[in-house]
């Protein structure tokens, strides 16, 4: 998965859709864990379109 | 450093649950994450007009932007019924200010603040919650309290580690993108929403009228490819107006958390999904929520009694007082998600050639025999 820290809002959508929890937002930063699945969740629900990634079978 | 009361999280949530906690005598620490209160805003504003008297709170008028006496809502296909139904009034918020100002009232009343402050983790000793552990200017830092409550928004980290929420599916939440608008031609007294598959998937677009030609504008999408923002700027570019403010966020749109304590913590706010699925509000429920938070916290501390057993009384009371109207907006939300563009067309010539402000419910049963298929699922979900 690939985060443009350049388009993120900082809202947070993505840290609550991680199933693995693998994300942290702090005040400007996500701070990303190893160990993505790339589910795609997080692209979903990205307001501003910063998370892109290959996308998975099942959606 | 020990406090009685942490709460983590400084916007509406954490600000009224520590001010309750501290007007009952608690010492408490509010955490707040950001460098100042109020900032970034992910809200568009707008409460009923009954907010405001379930506050208990005199708020200084600079924080209302706009009074609001009904709303334009428009079809796909452009159409648009007036509604000036009581259920619509109410105001458009300076939501940082509101923030900024329930801190305010909260410091007044006791409260220690403590900004640019993470939360880490949760200081658990068997099964029991006892702090909180947060890195503030570099340092991790250990603080126990008695009772800490979760008010650190949809991404609540509280939550998860208490494994109170568990996290959202992509369909639960509906993904928000906001601009504050200047030069733009609305009414201040109507709020606008568009509807349609092609405006806004899944959701709405909102226009919030903040005075003198300014306005939120913002859409939210659910489960979409294409992000919110794509469908703003898209909805927006039929404006001549200039962006002065953008806001981005999601919010949780299937109903609360299944359990809102546990020893020693409780959760409220968007951190317990304690938000209106139909509409997507949250400040009403989280003043009436978190305030029982604040005072059924301070209540346990009083009586020496941090048990989960003691503050589930947090829940039933909460429960008691939004439940019913939280899994009514819940089927409603179900019912709109049937909604294609042609029943939303038919729904709103519907509404322009009846009176539906007086509308009884049979007339809304005969209106829906129009609509097959949403017939078929008022009578499943009904």
């Amino acid at each position: 998965m690939i985060f443009e820290e350049e388009l993120c809002g900082y809202c947070g959508a993505c840290v609550t859709v991680c199933p693995l929890n693998l994300l942290q937002l702090f005040e400007f930063k996500i701070h990303k864990k190893h160990g993505c699945n790339t589910c795609q969740r997080c692209v979903r629900v990205c307001p501003m379109g910063a998370i892109k990634g290959e996308l998975a079978d099942e959606i | 450093m020990k406090y009685d009361i942490v709460v983590v999280g400084g916007r509406v949530s954490g600000s009224i649950a520590s001010l309750y906690a501290s007007k009952n005598d608690m010492n408490v620490l509010m955490i707040e994450k950001h460098q100042e209160i109020g900032t970034p805003v992910q809200c568009a504003g707008g409460v009923s007009k009954s907010f405001l008297d379930t506050l208990e709170i005199k708020l200084s008028p600079d924080i209302i932007c706009s009074k609001i006496k009904g709303a334009k809502l428009h079809s796909p296909q452009g159409d648009y019924f007036t509604s000036t139904n009581e259920i619509l009034h109410g105001y458009i918020l300076e939501r940082k200010m509101l923030d900024k100002s329930l801190a305010m009232k909260s410091a007044e009343a006791g409260t220690d603040i403590m900004l640019k402050t993470h939360v880490k983790d949760l200081i658990i000793n068997k099964g029991r919650v006892e702090g909180v552990i947060a890195r503030n200017q570099g340092k991790l830092i250990e603080i126990p309290a008695q009772v800490v409550i979760g008010a650190d928004g949809i991404e609540s980290q509280i939550a998860r580690i208490a494994q109170l929420n568990h996290g959202y599916e992509p369909i639960d939440l509906v993904s928000c993108a906001q601009y504050e608008m200047v030069g733009l031609d609305v009414e201040s007294s109507m709020m606008e929403f568009f509807f349609g598959s092609k405006i806004a998937p899944g959701g709405y677009v909102w226009i919030f009228p903040k005075g003198e030609q300014r306005a939120n504008v913002g859409v939210g999408v659910r489960n979409t490819e294409k992000a919110a923002i794509h469908y703003l700027e898209k909805f927006i570019s039929r404006f001549n107006a200039t962006k002065i403010e953008l806001n981005v966020g999601a919010v949780p749109v299937c109903g609360p958390s299944n359990k809102t304590y546990g020893n020693g913590i409780l959760i409220t706010g968007d951190a317990a999904g304690q938000v209106d699925p139909i509409t997507g509000g949250g400040i009403h429920l989280a003043s009436i929520c978190s305030k029982l938070a604040g005072e059924i916290a301070a209540e346990a501390i009083k009586n020496e009694d941090l048990s989960a057993d003691y503050l589930q009384q947090y829940e039933q009371e909460w429960q008691q007082k939004i439940s019913k109207n939280l899994e009514r907006s819940f089927k409603y939300r179900q019912i709109f998600d049937k909604l294609n563009d042609q029943d939303l067309n038919k729904l709103i010539q519907f509404f322009n050639k009846n009176d539906v402000e007086s509308l009884s419910t049979l007339s809304l049963w005969k209106l829906a025999l129009g609509f097959p298929k949403l017939f078929k699922s008022l009578k499943n979900i009904l």
